[in-house]
């Protein structure tokens, strides 16, 4: 089981949306998030610096025969600091007796 | 743990994010509704081509279900821009899929031999038919299935 630690930098709100997205898949494209996310290409680039400084996301470029392509992944330590965050969260719920989270995540 | 200056409901809040955000990512690798009847429809028309065994409609039925495969496979792919992780799916869900190709193949293996077995002219696109049909209205459960044991994932569980 993860310990919770609640994180400051997950919990901002556009990052959080960012993270759960990229905490639910092995890659995501750049565009991919920046249209999920309803953001511009430099709000989207200014967030991921700030998860990649962090040391919880990765950004690889590549091509796909002639077009560029750069996708997102979050490495083991943003994973990790994603599950520790969650559990905080689940835990403030669970001290306050709240029954907002669906029972599989218990 | 570090003490968070915020309220339950606003922890709350940030789960159900959290669990849309998860929700979307599924959606978006998920087959569109589309792909079934597609496949379904390619594999009849391409059966009942062998089926004639005249050469020139084998050959124009092989050459269209090559071009036709292809092009699904190109248009699930180019709208294919996240990759969910695949311990999301786990043993049910890998079974489901198992389940439902191995459904699938004893239906049509059952219904063309029965076919031939009943005397029946184009045995073997009659049972690809029934195959065809039944992923054409069935696939979409096949991929409602699939989103729900994947939402049903608890969140924040890693790897």
């Amino acid at each position: 089981m993860t310990a919770p630690r609640f994180d400051e930098l997950i919990h901002a709100p556009t990052r959080l949306s960012l993270v759960s997205l990229l905490a639910a898949t092995d890659w995501a494209e750049f565009r991919y998030l920046r249209e999920q996310l309803d953001l511009s290409d430099s709000a989207l680039s200014k967030q991921l610096s700030a998860l990649e400084q962090a040391g919880y996301a990765e950004i690889r470029k590549s091509f796909v025969g002639k077009r560029a392509r750069t996708s997102v992944t979050l490495t083991r330590r943003g994973r990790d600091a994603f599950a520790g965050h969650v559990a905080a969260l689940q835990e403030i719920v669970a001290r306050a007796g709240a029954t907002v989270t669906p029972a599989a995540d218990h | 743990m570090t003490e968070p200056a915020i309220s339950p409901t606003a922890a709350a809040d940030a789960l159900t994010e959290i669990r849309n955000r998860r929700d979307q990512a599924i959606d978006a690798t998920l087959v569109p509704g589309w792909y079934w009847p597609a496949v379904g429809g390619l594999m009849v028309a391409f059966t009942a081509a062998v089926e004639t065994a005249r050469p020139w409609v084998v050959a124009v039925g092989s050459v269209g279900y090559a071009l036709g495969l292809g092009a699904l496979v190109t248009r699930v792919a180019l709208r294919h821009r996240a990759q969910v992780r695949n311990d999301l799916l786990g043993v049910r869900g890998g079974l489901a899929i198992v389940g439902y190709v191995l459904t699938l193949v004893a239906l049509g293996l059952g219904s063309g031999f029965a076919a031939d077995a009943a005397g029946l002219s184009w045995p073997a696109t009659i049972g690809a038919g029934a195959t065809g049909l039944t992923m054409a209205l069935s696939g979409h459960r096949l991929t409602g299935y699939l989103r729900s044991v994947m939402s049903a994932r608890p969140i924040g569980g890693g790897r």
